[in-house]
């Protein structure tokens, strides 16, 4: 029996997936399917109803279906459905919320809360007014989803209302929306034991010392649960705090758990908890109590994204104790928690940490490694020198080695330069050079000198980068030869050289780098002339802003901008570009000139988003009030938030001129 | 008390993420893989991505958007940066119960079911540095069920660095954190002071390959598997990305094949192509055996 139903079942299901959705008969049918008894043909039917070409029409047959009583699967795979539909949903549901049946208005805001429309917002908001409670209920969910500033004003004034569920569920949409009511109208609901967790978190987010003062007071409490909220609300509070109220948060914290005779136990427990602010609050109760023996369990808590920063904090609060103890135990540790553990060593590190660092360097993961390795250079310990040195060959990790034996040189130079000077008697890798000048200096030069004639291409270009490092006359002196190598990145690092010197014969050495097969020495060149401000290449920098490749293409117009010689035609070329990445640079080299400021006002209305804003951001710098209206006029017609923002603000400079 | 308040925590001396700078990034993420970052892990993406900047010495997040848009290591790049921002735990004999579910209830369905052909294929989707993939084939060798069968556990990963790491075999201490001393003798052989290497019998048994499972084509070229395992994968991808994914497996199980996701993760609302299998140590989903279309 069961095999034959199943059959049966997998027939309906393949018929679903297999109707046409431009036959005329395909609504019926799915509506039909809606009500199978089976959820796999109830959700392929409430699927393919997005498809279906009318979807208004759509919209209102599965509106009437919410109203068929007894359907229990087929309302809901109508509820579903009507999510699925997005906007065209919207006009029926808000109809249907001011339906004489308030199971049907309910329906109608549990099913907004989920499209999440900020178009539906005012009708929900005078929802909140509904005679029917559950109905009211609902709506403050909904708007909890979808609600702005209105309606969590709206939600506020509820606080106030006799009705424990409707408050609990205000106290949560204020939660969902981050919007901290007054103070005054929350304390009262601490008292309430069905409020007082919601109302705790609520209170969390008010960043104001009378806030901290009673999440404190909660901490201290003798009732357990009564401690957990008001963790909660102290981790929540932490992290929307400002430094002042920060430091405040700590002391409180610190003076309300010292009077905990189970502080420890009870904050160790509290990194077990579900509740992401309750074990942010465990965070900061750590912090406050400087208790070295919770530092792994602070670094497990890395394992949530959100606690990162505030895991760091903490573990560097808690001393070169913690430190060791969590080194130690480094194997034992998540990934996240060994990244954080790392990450805050940094801050605590002395010479006894090498033999340490130096093992992780041998298992750990590269990205581990590498936080290892800056820990190393902030050793100060001629011990770290060689497990630093042997990372040069390595190439994920020879430049963080270079940079941490940089460091390492300000306190043990003579060590430093002992070892590389016995790499430089081999064969060394361009990090080995590299760390080598930068320890070196000017002794390192005839070192550098021999290896710009080396066979190996990568080590001539590593050693012309030095020596500019080194000496920069050298280094030119260098450059000309490489600007005529047969390898590309030798040429490149000749390009890179000149324009740092900047010298004013820059124009004539770099014209031929600028004609160069290889793309990557035309971008070196291009970036080159911009340093220098090298006038007389501007024509073979003009005719690059039209070139197909965006990256050569914007470094032109980038180029041009530094030189200081930007024609209008030329950006109006570059604003052309289909790369947005070139626009932009349009509008940030024309960004002081008239011609640029009329380009903004065109391309406000650009096809890309970021083209968009960027042109509101340089009109709110450089426009005249003349621009004021061509930017209201954007922004009310601007769909995009971010876009949004940039113009709000310009319309607001532009204001004020 | 007015204006909309944002949990954040602060962050000394890296550069600042712009909100626009996190759109632009997110959305180049998104459309080279289906990675979606979410819009309330913007700080996680800024502290995910600065040691990226760190390494290639540039300043902002717009250079490193340019430079992910233009550099001819561009590629490359943009491999590093989704590994940064997906990294997740992994390590041998990872989730025990899930293991042991699969190799008490599933493994002998398989091995019935595969006898006449004596081919056994499993598909670690997402392995990686490789454990997941290695710890399948040490459960098979374990079982003494497939002595003797054709047997391929098959890694794929987006990530290139990630999969050197598991073609090489060696790990250190954290990767066995949950392998008992039994098992590590008799499946890995030390390296040195700090690691182990997986020993060759279990690595004849896995291979991997680059793919990325948004990428229909590419899974095409994979074979069609008795299992799949992709866990805690699916959680870095959209819903409609995560129905592509579904599509994609559901196309490589043989019918009657597995699929094992991690514990956090459901097929709710997303895919009616797999019924729900109760095992007795764990849930898994199953893709509906041929015979329910029979007849047709």
């Amino acid at each position: 029996m069961s095999q034959v139903l199943a059959f049966q079942e997998e027939e309906r299901y393949q018929a679903v997936l297999g109707l046409d959705p431009a036959d005329t008969g395909t609504l019926d049918a799915l509506i039909a399917g809606l009500h199978d008894e089976s959820w796999r043909v109830r959700r392929a039917s409430a699927e393919s109803l997005r498809r279906l070409p009318s979807l208004a029409e759509v919209a209102s047959r599965l509106v009437a279906v919410l109203g068929e009583r007894g359907e229990t699967g087929a309302r809901n795979a109508a509820a579903e459905a009507l999510v699925g539909l997005g906007d065209p949903a919207v006009g029926p549901l808000l109809r249907l919320l001011r339906h004489a049946d308030p199971d049907q208005r309910k329906f109608a805001a549990d099913i907004l809360g989920q499209l999440g429309r900020r178009s539906a917002e005012s009708a929900l908001i005078e929802a909140l007014e509904d005679p029917d409670l559950n109905v009211r209920v609902s709506a403050v969910e909904a708007l909890g989803r979808v609600g702005s500033e209105a309606a969590a004003r709206a939600l506020e004034s509820l606080l106030k209302e006799p009705d424990p569920l409707l408050r609990l569920a205000v106290l949560e949409a204020l939660i969902q929306l981050h919007w901290p009511p007054p103070l005054p109208g929350v304390v009262p609901l601490l008292a309430d034991p069905q409020l007082r967790r919601s109302a705790y978190r609520v209170m969390g987010l008010i960043p104001q010392v009378a806030a901290t003062e009673l999440i404190s007071r909660g901490l201290a409490s003798e009732v357990r649960s009564i401690r957990e909220a008001a963790l909660g609300a102290l981790g929540t509070q932490a992290s929307v705090a400002d430094g002042a109220l920060r430091a405040e948060i700590d002391s409180q914290a610190r003076n309300a758990l010292k009077r905990l005779p189970d502080a420890v136990e009870f904050v160790s427990q509290a990194f077990e908890a579900e509740d992401v602010p309750v074990r942010a609050g465990a965070l900061v109760a750590a912090g406050a109590l400087r208790e070295p023996s919770l530092a792994v369990a602070v670094a497990e808590a890395a394992r949530e994204d959100r606690l990162l920063a505030e895991v760091i904090r903490t573990l560097s609060r808690l001393g070169p104790e913690a430190g060791r103890e969590l080194l130690g135990r480094m194997a034992e540790l998540s990934l996240p928690a060994r990244a954080a553990a790392a990450q805050a060593m940094l801050e605590m590190v002395d010479p006894s940490y090498v033999p340490a660092l130096s093992a992780l360097l041998e298992w750990a993961e590269d990205d581990l490694r590498a936080v290892a390795v800056k820990a190393l250079g902030r050793t100060q310990s001629p011990e770290a020198v060689a497990p630093l040195v042997a990372l040069l060959d390595e190439p994920a990790l020879a430049g963080a080695a270079v940079r941490a034996l940089g460091v390492l040189s300000g306190g043990c130079r003579e060590a430093v330069l002992a070892a590389l000077e016995k790499v430089m008697e081999g064969q060394p890798s361009p990090a080995a050079l590299a760390a080598f000048a930068h320890a070196g200096g000017t002794t390192a030069l005839p070192a550098l000198r021999r290896l710009a004639r080396a066979a190996d291409p990568l080590l001539r270009a590593a050693a012309l980068d030095a020596a500019m490092d080194v000496d920069p006359a050298v280094g030119l002196e260098l450059a000309r030869g490489a600007l005529v190598d047969e390898a590309a990145p030798v040429r490149a690092a000749g390009a890179r050289a000149v324009g740092r010197v900047g010298d004013t014969s820059a124009g004539t050495l770099l014209k031929r780098a600028l004609q160069d097969e290889d793309i990557a020495v035309q971008l070196a060149a291009v970036d080159a002339l911009g340093e220098c401000g090298a006038a007389e290449r501007v024509p073979e920098l003009e005719a690059l802003v039209g070139h197909p490749d965006g990256a050569l293409a914007g470094r032109a117009v980038r180029a041009l901008a530094r030189i200081g010689i930007v024609r209008a035609e030329v950006l109006r070329e570059a604003a052309r570009h289909e790369d947005a990445e070139v626009v932009k640079a349009a509008l940030q080299a024309g960004a002081v000139s008239a011609e640029g400021v009329a380009l903004a006002v065109q391309l406000l209305s650009h096809s890309g988003w970021d083209v968009r804003a960027t042109a509101a951001r340089v009109l709110g710098d450089s426009g005249g009030r003349e621009s004021l209206e061509a930017v209201r006029s954007a922004l009310s017609a601007e769909q995009d938030a971010l876009a949004r923002r940039a113009l709000s603000d310009a319309v607001e400079r532009l204001s004020r001129r | 008390m007015g204006a909309r308040v944002a949990p954040r925590f602060e962050d000394e001396g890296r550069p600042e993420m712009s909100a626009e700078e996190f759109r632009l990034l997110r959305d180049h993420v998104y459309s080279h893989c289906g990675i979606l970052v979410r819009e309330d892990m913007k700080f996680v993406m800024e502290r995910r991505l600065w040691p990226r900047l760190e390494a290639l010495g540039l300043r902002d997040f717009s250079m490193y958007h340019r430079y992910l848009r233009y550099d001819a290591q561009r590629r490359a790049e943009l491999e590093a940066a989704v590994e940064a921002l997906t990294t997740h735990e992994t390590y041998f004999f990872r989730e025990p119960a899930q293991l042991r579910a699969f190799s008490e209830e599933v493994l002998p369905v398989l091995q019935q079911r595969n006898a006449a052909l004596q081919r056994l294929r499993i598909w670690s989707a997402g392995c990686s540095t490789g454990e997941e993939a290695y710890t399948l084939a040490m459960l098979l060798k374990e079982s003494r069920r497939f002595e003797g069968w054709d047997v391929e556990v098959h890694g794929t990963d987006i990530s290139r660095r990630v999969l050197a790491t598991a073609r090489r075999a060696e790990y250190g201490p954290s990767s066995l954190r949950a392998t008992t001393p039994e098992q590590v003798s008799r499946f890995f052989e030390p390296v040195g002071t700090n690691k182990v290497r997986v020993r060759d019998e279990v690595r004849a048994w896995v291979s991997f390959g680059q793919l990325n499972l948004l990428d229909a084509e590419a899974c095409q070229l994979v074979a069609r598997m008795d299992a799949i395992f992709c866990r805690n994968v699916m959680i870095y991808f959209d819903i409609p990305a995560r129905k592509r994914v579904l599509q994609a497996f559901s196309e490589r199980l043989v019918p009657g094949g597995y699929l094992l996701l991690g514990h956090s993760e459901n097929l709710l609302n997303l895919s009616a192509d797999f019924e729900l299998v109760h095992l007795r140590g764990d849930l898994v989903y199953r893709k509906p055996e041929l015979t329910l279309k029979g007849g047709r």
